[in-house]
């Protein structure tokens, strides 16, 4: 017989621990959630309950793991690893990933995650951002198996045209759906800004689109789950690029939804949401044109009319003032025989008057007109013997010489 | 008078939709207002006229183009 193998506890327990690493680590344990704690807000313990009450299993795990709202009596699915913690002497399920199960479950779980961010305000209204009105390019994230990317492609080309769309294909459920989705909004939200922002460009695929779109069609909780999980709901809270959400039927709901900035009731409606439809625009743009024009037209005959106003009075006036002269020249006309007599009987006096002081008339009555060196002379004074005066009668001129004797007036001479 | 081909043709400022129907509905809400210098609305009367035109044209464009990016995903 051979000697018994003597262990301290702790290489006991590790050996222990060797044996239960070869539980196969994808074993699925079923149950219900009893007893759940969070300790320092980093350790979460549960009790996992047997259906028939008769077993527990101690489930231990850390926050940071949990991606799932779970309360006491949820069902729950749990994969993990067993072991023994040295510390404690206790036997737990490390818990690798935690999922409610069943309808009831789900719901739950679903309800308690709503209130979480509805309470952080992930929903609030006020942070919602606006669309732009004519986007020229959009990022979709859906499957092109999914009715939903037919049809929201459809409508959309029946509203509006000339918009680049990139296009990034994800699961919408199932295992791989909440890191295809999270990896689409990660892509999108790390492109540099477009040529909005960077006048002058122009746009190319490798630029931000002004506005994302996740649809998918309906479906129960279950299908669901992706648009519900806490880490895709944020990235549609955070994203940088506003998003439109469009689930299923009017009826169904996400928690992606309330974070959208917009939420469309179907993926048909996302296309409705997104841009408006081309005759209504044009409808705008002919009416604008329509007004400018009238109002254009409007102002120049108002302008027009004020002109004429104005060249109206001034013609008004010229033609007042010819009025006023030729009045006045009537008038003088008409009163010719009052003033014209008087006016040519002064003339004729003045006339007399002049012919009367002409100076040739003097000559014809005999007198004559004696100058000496040019000038006519009136003092006899001023004549020196030898003299040379000239005298001119009424008919001709003379010369002649003064003899001499100077009188005054009025004495007699010899000549 | 056509440009001849060596001629310098400055480039087009990047006009699209969007800027063309603002630039649109801003004439409009000048025109709204009372006085006008006649010259100024001559302008902006044109200018409306050729921005409408703008936006007609690009209203007829009907396609949209769909580009598919592949994305590599970070595995869990």
């Amino acid at each position: 017989m051979s000697d018994p193998v003597i262990l301290s506890v702790a290489d006991y327990l590790a050996l222990v621990n060797t044996a239960l690493a070869s539980v196969p680590r994808d074993l699925i344990v079923e149950g219900e959630i009893s007893d759940y704690k969070i300790a320092h807000q980093k350790w979460i313990s549960f009790d996992l309950k047997d259906e028939g009450g008769q077993a527990v299993l101690k489930c231990f795990m850390t926050m940071w793991q949990l991606q799932t709202q779970l309360e006491d009596g949820m069902r729950v699915r749990v994969t993990g690893k067993p072991g023994v913690s040295p510390r404690f002497g206790k036997f737990q399920l490390n818990v690798d990933d935690v999922q409610p199960v069943g309808e009831g479950a789900l719901k739950r779980a679903y309800e308690l995650l709503k209130k979480k961010l509805l309470e952080e305000g992930v929903f609030d209204a006020g942070r919602k951002r606006d669309l732009p009105r004519f986007p020229k390019r959009i990022g979709l994230i859906t499957s092109r198996d999914a009715a939903a990317y037919g049809d929201f492609l459809r409508i959309l080309n029946n509203r509006w045209g000339g918009m680049e769309i990139d296009f990034v294909h994800v699961h919408v459920q199932g295992r791989e759906a909440v890191q295809e989705i999270l990896g689409a909004f990660a892509y999108f939200n790390r492109l540099p800004e477009g040529p909005l922002e960077r006048p002058g460009t122009s746009g190319r695929v490798g630029d931000r689109p002004e506005v994302l779109i996740l649809v998918r069609g309906g479906g129960g909780l279950e299908d669901l789950h992706a648009f519900n999980d806490e880490r895709v709901v944020r990235a549609v809270f955070q994203s940088r690029i506003p998003v439109i959400v469009g689930v299923g039927h009017e009826r169904d709901e996400s928690l992606c939804d309330y974070a959208a900035d917009m939420r469309a009731s179907t993926p048909s409606n996302a296309a409705e949401r997104l841009t408006p439809h081309r005759d209504q625009v044009l409808y705008e743009v002919e009416v604008m044109a329509r007004h400018i024009e009238t109002r254009f037209v409007e102002r120049v005959a108002d302008r027009k009319r004020r002109l004429e106003t104005a060249a109206g009075a001034m013609a008004l006036t010229i033609e007042r003032r010819g009025m006023d002269l030729q009045r006045i020249v009537r008038h003088l006309h008409e009163q010719v025989d009052v003033w014209l007599p008087p006016l040519c009987a002064k003339l004729d006096a003045t006339m007399r008057l002049l012919a009367s002081l002409d100076p040739a008339r003097v000559l014809q009555r005999g007198y004559a007109i004696v100058r000496a060196a040019g000038r006519v002379v009136t003092d006899a004074s001023v004549l020196d013997a030898d003299m040379g005066i000239r005298v001119q009668l009424a008919n001709g001129s003379v010369d002649a010489k003064i003899v001499g004797g100077k009188r005054k007036p009025g004495q007699q001479a010899l000549i | 008078m056509p440009p001849r081909n060596d001629e310098y043709m400055p480039p087009k400022k990047q006009q699209n939709f969007a800027t063309s129907f603002k630039e649109l509905e801003e004439i409009t809400r000048w025109f709204e207002t009372g006085e006008m210098d006649l010259d100024q609305g001559l302008k902006k009367f044109e200018r409306g006229l050729e921005l409408a035109k703008l936006c007609k044209e690009k209203l007829a464009e009907v396609e949209n183009k769909v580009k598919e990016i592949k994305v590599k995903f970070e595995n869990e």
